[in-house]
């Protein structure tokens, strides 16, 4: 598919980025010793993410101990703790690591998020479009810790085409971009909104700003409203959005049926919002016709890349975990 | 951990468990602050610069003396664009550096003050630079080199990958995902060595000294965890070791580079007094901004936000 429509170029998204504290893997251990033994079953997990809030590093969707409690009971209204749900797989061994069949894990959870679309779930629960995979083997004996993260994306086919692209301050009038600032804000400092990822912004004619839930998207049409989808944007490049909005988008023109898309890449500076470097963008979406039959298995894409390169990563925690070696360098 | 250090940290675990927290303010008179302004200037941090959130912590390292959603304060991926040797060089070749603490500069036990304005301090830079005007200048540091973290010898423990990669079929090759070169951070100009770390910088309260402690969890340019000796590649090279040491976190789980709290009192009491002697009244519960513009003087190049203007006290004239 060299060129999918006539208007603009393809909409290209910036990969989430994982990482993870040290304090998951301890969880983890301590959960396999005292709980799980050989037992292989999915494990339901926590990854937490913020919008990005410096102009040179993107933020990441980390883990951490707290991790395996469970959204909705993980900690809630943490701005700088945005709960979004996964699934651990943790093998037993080495070789049942890396013999897993990834491309139909990463559909299965693919599968997962367009049902959660067409059920409205993720009007309810925005943090579901985000949903990710985590495999990995935890060797208990040497402290090594191998995993691989997958951030399922369905594939738009043709992609979505992009026509236009820039900093929010130039999109909008100043006294718009002033009352967005207000509204986020607003939304970011109230422990209710505060962690929720995904949003509507109402423009009204006379420049006032709101930003509401999924869920009113009915109640905002009409009255010459404008409407931005927003969402909170880990990226901090100036020329692409950042991972989430590749569901969202595919959520957008599935379930609201929006061909046209005005997007809103919500980022801070100091924690606060700044609309210079936060993007509005316009795209084009046509969701697949395959995907409203409820059998349907979307083309998904998101394995994270190490080094440019589809690899899995490995930490050893031996230096901090490993008895004997504390008690070497305690001696 | 040495001996004398195990030692006097058995001597602290007893006194704090001994001892009540403080709970009447010697702010002014020590540079110190109770539990409760702690908790105090940790809420007025949190609604001042929103990337620092209080933390609950594991419910069992939780300190009975804190409020259990009140354990710690931590700000996530704080960047940290070059090491700190570089800035280090850059303020030698701009006329030197400024020390906080004048009493004894011989044994290099005072305070750097790296950041801020060294050349030209003018006069509405004050309220934000408490002391900078005040300070000795102290030449002729000697700038020790680093080795380079980046050359890769940190590889032996991984096991060749090389065959699991090459098993994949599963080669994405999607148009709508932007390829990795663009997605790294982006560095300073004219240079192509990665530098991009980035930071957990946590605040506990530390009972024995009664000043807030600031940790250090480093992260490398693909965001895996740093070993606390890299750290303190980070920290300005004259705290490096003596001031900055690797201890266990009370909150979180294993050992972390910490800016060693012996001399925060001291430092602080300086700081207001100073603050005082021009008619600023220092209110406690800005007592965690003036803290971390003396972190700063520790730990140069990571970019926390606290540099946003605040006033620092009620001027009384």
């Amino acid at each position: 598919s060299s060129s999918s429509s006539s208007h603009g170029r393809i909409l290209q998204f910036a990969p989430f980025q994982s990482l993870v504290d040290d304090g998951f893997w301890r969880r983890l251990s301590s959960l396999k010793l005292d709980t799980l033994g050989v037992d292989q079953s999915p494990i339901p997990i926590t990854g937490y993410y913020a919008p990005c809030s410096h102009p040179r590093v993107s933020n990441h969707m980390t883990l951490l101990a707290e991790s395996f409690s469970v959204v909705p009971e993980a900690p809630r209204g943490n701005r700088n703790r945005c709960p979004v749900p996964g699934v651990l797989l943790n093998t037993n061994t080495l070789p049942s690591f890396r013999t897993l069949d990834r491309e139909s894990l990463l559909q299965k959870e693919a599968k997962k998020i367009l049902e959660d679309i067409c059920s409205g779930k993720v009007e309810e629960d925005p943090g579901v479009l985000s949903s990710f995979l985590v495999i990995s083997y935890a060797d208990l004996k040497k402290w090594g810790f191998h995993y691989w993260f997958a951030f399922p994306a369905l594939v738009l086919d043709p992609p979505a085409s992009l026509l236009d692209l820039r900093p929010a301050s130039e999109v909008l009038s100043a006294e718009e971009a002033a009352s967005l600032s207000t509204a986020c804000n607003k939304w970011r400092s109230s422990t209710l909104t505060a962690d929720i990822p995904f949003f509507l912004v109402s423009i009204s004619s006379n420049s006032q700003a709101n930003v509401r839930p999924l869920k009113d998207w009915e109640v905002c049409q009409g009255d010459g409203q404008k409407i931005l989808y927003g969402f909170y944007d880990p990226c901090h490049l100036p020329n692409n959005p950042g991972w989430p909005l590749r569901n969202f988008l595919a959520f957008i023109g599935l379930r609201w049926k929006v061909g046209r898309v005005q997007f809103f890449c919500y980022r801070e500076k100091h924690g606060l919002a700044d609309l210079g470097l936060s993007l509005i963008g316009e795209a084009l979406v046509s969701p697949p016709e395959a995907w409203r039959d409820p059998q349907s298995v979307p083309k998904a894409v998101g394995w994270e890349l190490k080094g440019g390169k589809l690899s899995s990563r490995f930490i050893s925690l031996a230096e901090s975990m490993d008895p004997e070696r504390l008690a070497i360098s305690a001696a | 951990m040495v001996l004398s250090q195990k030692i006097h940290e058995a001597f602290k675990g007893t006194v704090e468990r001994i001892t009540g927290p403080r709970t009447v303010s010697a702010f002014k008179e020590k540079g110190v602050l109770s539990v409760s302004e702690f908790v105090l200037a940790g809420d007025n941090l949190v609604s001042k610069c929103p990337t620092w959130s209080w933390e609950a912590g594991d419910p069992s390292k939780r300190k009975s003396y804190l409020p259990a959603d009140k354990q710690y304060l931590i700000t996530r991926n704080v960047p940290c664009l070059r090491r700190a040797i570089s800035v280090e060089e850059e303020y030698e070749a701009g006329g030197g550096e400024y020390l906080l603490d004048g009493a004894d500069d011989d044994d290099n036990e005072g305070w750097l003050a790296t950041h801020g304005k060294p050349k030209e301090a003018k006069g509405d830079e004050e309220e934000n630079l408490p002391s900078i005007d005040t300070l000795e200048i102290s030449k002729g540091k000697v700038v020790q080199s680093i080795p380079s973290y980046f050359g890769g010898e940190e590889e032996e423990e991984i096991p060749d990958m090389a065959d699991f990669e090459n098993s994949e079929n599963l080669v994405e090759t999607d148009p709508a995902t932007l390829q990795p070169s663009y997605f790294v951070a982006h560095e300073p100009e004219d240079d192509n060595i990665l530098r991009t770390r980035t930071y957990d910088v946590s605040i506990t309260y530390d009972k024995y000294y009664q000043t807030p402690r600031v940790w250090l969890t480093g992260y490398d340019e693909s965001r895996m965890p740093l070993q606390p000796e890299l750290v303190l590649e980070d920290v300005s090279q004259d705290h490096a070791r003596k001031t900055v040491t690797i201890e266990d976190h009370p909150h979180l789980p294993g050992k972390h580079a910490s800016v060693h709290p012996c001399r925060h009192g001291a430092v602080m009491k300086k700081i207001i007094d100073v603050l005082m002697s021009r008619g600023v009244e220092p209110e406690v519960d800005k007592y965690l901004f003036l803290f971390l513009k003396f972190m700063a003087s520790v730990i140069p190049t990571i970019e926390y936000d606290y540099t946003m203007d605040f006033d620092l006290g009620s001027t009384s004239t």
